[in-house]
């Protein structure tokens, strides 16, 4: 008696040690989840010059003033004299096409920029990521439906996000994004851009987005770029993002 | 420093040619929430925008003078689980609309409700939830 | 066999144990309140005698013009005249405090009326709560750590959340509140001020908040309030969130 109870146990152990593990095997996509900070957001900006010599900006350049970089979207020439008046203005100091000053949504898919921190959660139906800058959200439905009519004759800042893994990629298509938005800088596009990503984790903290914009209308081409962000170290603080309430900088409203 | 006063009666001015329209947003205690009145006009325009709505309605005040109000609406995403969408008015048509007048006696007012001419409610909430 | 179903039910248990999964779109069960909404608020449906009655309000009355409701918070005289002064101002007219209309986070635990919709993502480290209204997210860590000095120097509007599940409850707590937002309508507290909430699944579908209050310098007591909150059907598109960008409202910031 005692020796069959033994080897139950003996096989329960052994089933248990096999079960456990094929059930957890078997959600096989990725947690992107937690908090990131982007590898070099600000593309060729060097940032300062050596520690102690006296710096020689305190910001990217963004105001087109020096021309259209080399790897920035190719405009058509409708779309090139939009991006002339825009620089044009923000030259002269005016903030009038800066949303992001405005505290607003920065839109698709400039927001991936990132530029502070980002927050990322996610279940096996939707995948959400905030942006500290604007405390912007942007929301990525996994669980197979489509934009509805509705969502495609109400644009918005973040467009409307369908997605689903190929094996450990988060392969995203965004559509429905509003035309007043800028694709990155000060970039103008047109109401038919539509954005596909393809995101995973290079390595176990590092996630990439490889991102390519079309615009029939706007872009000679398609636009490609990739982000990449740095997960936070857990235990030093900077795993918490802190809100941004940024209309407490405009002045009263009435 | 003080401002040469050819430049302070400049921006006085611009300050009153810019006031702010009652487009601003603004609390609910800037109308008379439980009193309402009702308006009938053609829409003059319709603005999907955050964070509220907007119906600009020509009224004819029956003395021969038009008047255009500024009927405020909740956020898009509210008034589109009312059954609204961004085209659901179109410049041109009749509306009456219930609302709840401003308390600084402008012509703008907190939309209660809207019928199209075609007998259409438009309720300014979704249904509740139970 | 027997083996397989021990290994099978050990598992079954374990998984029995983790919490529940709060996830999902919710929209709150009578959020205003005693206004009852309906026809009273310009509801949609005919009746089978003929077209609706016409509304009589067009949303709650918040000026205060009405006193103190029994059930409000019980406000010590300092504050009790800091919400005078302020009810005065809104009867007036004026939205000088209205945080909202100003396009600012409503704040803990206001910002848990959720007027609009409410947005829950969850997994074991921390549960983000996201309201419609004003794009306000607030986030509860359930990883064991506890607010650092930096934290606690540094109030916020959503305050900073830390959680524990007993159960199948959430006991979460909040400290670290600007003082200038309000407790519930415009009900001004203190920097004292600290939340404590008790979340849970009254039925699958239907999520509970109990939130108690305590301020012992704007309190004479602390105050307790339930918040309900019911799961969107799916397939319907309500649950589907749209964002706010509430600085649209604002004009021309500078």
């Amino acid at each position: 008696m005692k020796s069959q109870v033994r080897s139950q146990v003996r096989a329960a152990r052994i089933a248990f040690a096999l079960v456990v593990p094929l059930a957890l095997l078997a959600q096989t996509t990725p947690d992107f989840s937690g908090v990131y900070y982007p590898v070099n957001p600000f593309g060729n900006f060097r940032g300062g010059p050596p520690a102690g010599a006296r710096p020689t900006a305190s910001a990217p350049l963004a105001d087109g003033s020096t021309g259209r970089g080399p790897d920035e979207p190719l405009l058509t020439p409708e779309y090139m004299a939009k991006w002339k008046e825009i620089s044009k203005s923000l030259v002269a100091g005016s903030s009038e096409y800066d949303l992001t000053a405005k505290c607003l949504p920065p839109g698709m898919p400039a927001v991936m920029s990132m530029f502070y921190g980002m927050e990322v959660m996610h279940d096996k139906d939707k995948i959400t990521f905030f942006s500290e800058l604007n405390d912007a959200m942007r929301r990525v439905y996994l669980d197979g439906r489509k934009p509805s009519q509705k969502a495609l004759d109400d644009p918005t800042y973040a467009g409307y996000s369908t997605g689903h893994w190929e094996r450990d990629t988060l392969v995203v298509d965004t559509v429905a994004i509003r035309g007043d938005t800028f694709i990155e800088g000060i970039t103008p596009h047109s109401e038919a851009m539509t954005v596909h990503e393809r995101i995973r984790l290079i390595e176990p903290t590092l996630l990439e987005d490889r991102i390519t914009v079309s615009d029939p209308k706007a872009l000679k081409k398609p636009w490609e770029t990739v982000k990449t962000y740095r997960k936070a170290k857990p235990g030093t603080g900077t795993d918490e993002l802190r809100e941004f309430a940024c209309a407490e900088g405009i002045a009263d409203a009435k | 420093m003080k401002v040469p006063p050819i430049v302070s009666c400049a921006v006085a001015a611009a300050a009153i040619l810019l006031a702010p329209l009652a487009q601003a947003h603004h609390s609910n205690s800037a109308f008379y929430v439980t009193k309402v009145i009702t308006i009938k006009g053609v829409v003059k325009e319709f603005k999907w925008t955050n964070p509220h709505v907007w119906v600009i309605v020509t009224v004819d005040d029956g003395k021969g003078n038009k008047v255009d109000w500024k009927a405020e609406g909740r956020p898009p995403g509210i008034l589109a689980r009312a059954g609204w969408t961004p085209k659901i008015l179109q410049p041109g048509e009749t509306v009456t609309i219930d609302l709840s007048p401003a308390k600084d006696d402008t012509a703008s007012g907190l939309i209660a409700r809207v019928t199209k001419e075609d007998g259409t409610i438009l309720a300014n909430a979704p249904p509740p939830t139970e | 066999m027997k083996a397989l179903l021990i290994a099978l039910s050990v598992t079954g248990a374990m998984y029995a144990q983790a919490p529940p999964d709060f996830s999902g779109v919710y929209y709150p069960v009578n959020p205003f309140g005693r206004f009852t909404g309906g026809p009273a608020a310009g509801a949609a449906t005919s009746t089978p005698k003929g077209p609706p009655p016409r509304p009589t309000a067009s949303a709650p009355l918040s000026d205060g013009s009405r006193g103190r409701a029994p059930d409000a918070p019980s406000l010590t005289p300092e504050y009790m005249a800091k919400w005078e002064m302020i009810s005065k101002t809104r009867i007036a007219g004026s939205s000088e405090y209205d945080l909202t209309a100003k396009c600012l986070p409503p704040g803990m635990p206001g910002m848990m009326s959720m007027a609009y919709g409410m947005e829950v993502m969850q997994n074991k480290d921390k549960i983000t709560f996201f309201s419609e209204l004003n794009d306000a997210l607030r986030r509860v860590y359930l990883d064991g750590r506890k607010p650092s000095q930096k934290v606690l120097d540094d109030p916020t509007y959503a305050g900073y959340s830390t959680g524990h599940w007993e159960g199948g409850t959430l006991l979460v707590d909040t400290v670290a509140l600007r003082d200038n937002t309000f407790i519930e309508g415009f009900t001004p507290h203190s920097d004292a001020m600290t939340v404590h909430e008790r979340i849970r699944l009254k039925e699958p579908g239907l999520l509970e908040d109990q939130i108690t209050v305590t301020d012992p310098k704007a309190l004479t007591k602390p105050w307790e309030t339930v918040k309900t909150y019911r799961k969107a059907k799916p397939g319907t598109g309500t649950d589907e969130l749209r964002e706010f960008a509430c600085a649209e409202g604002l004009g021309e910031a500078k």
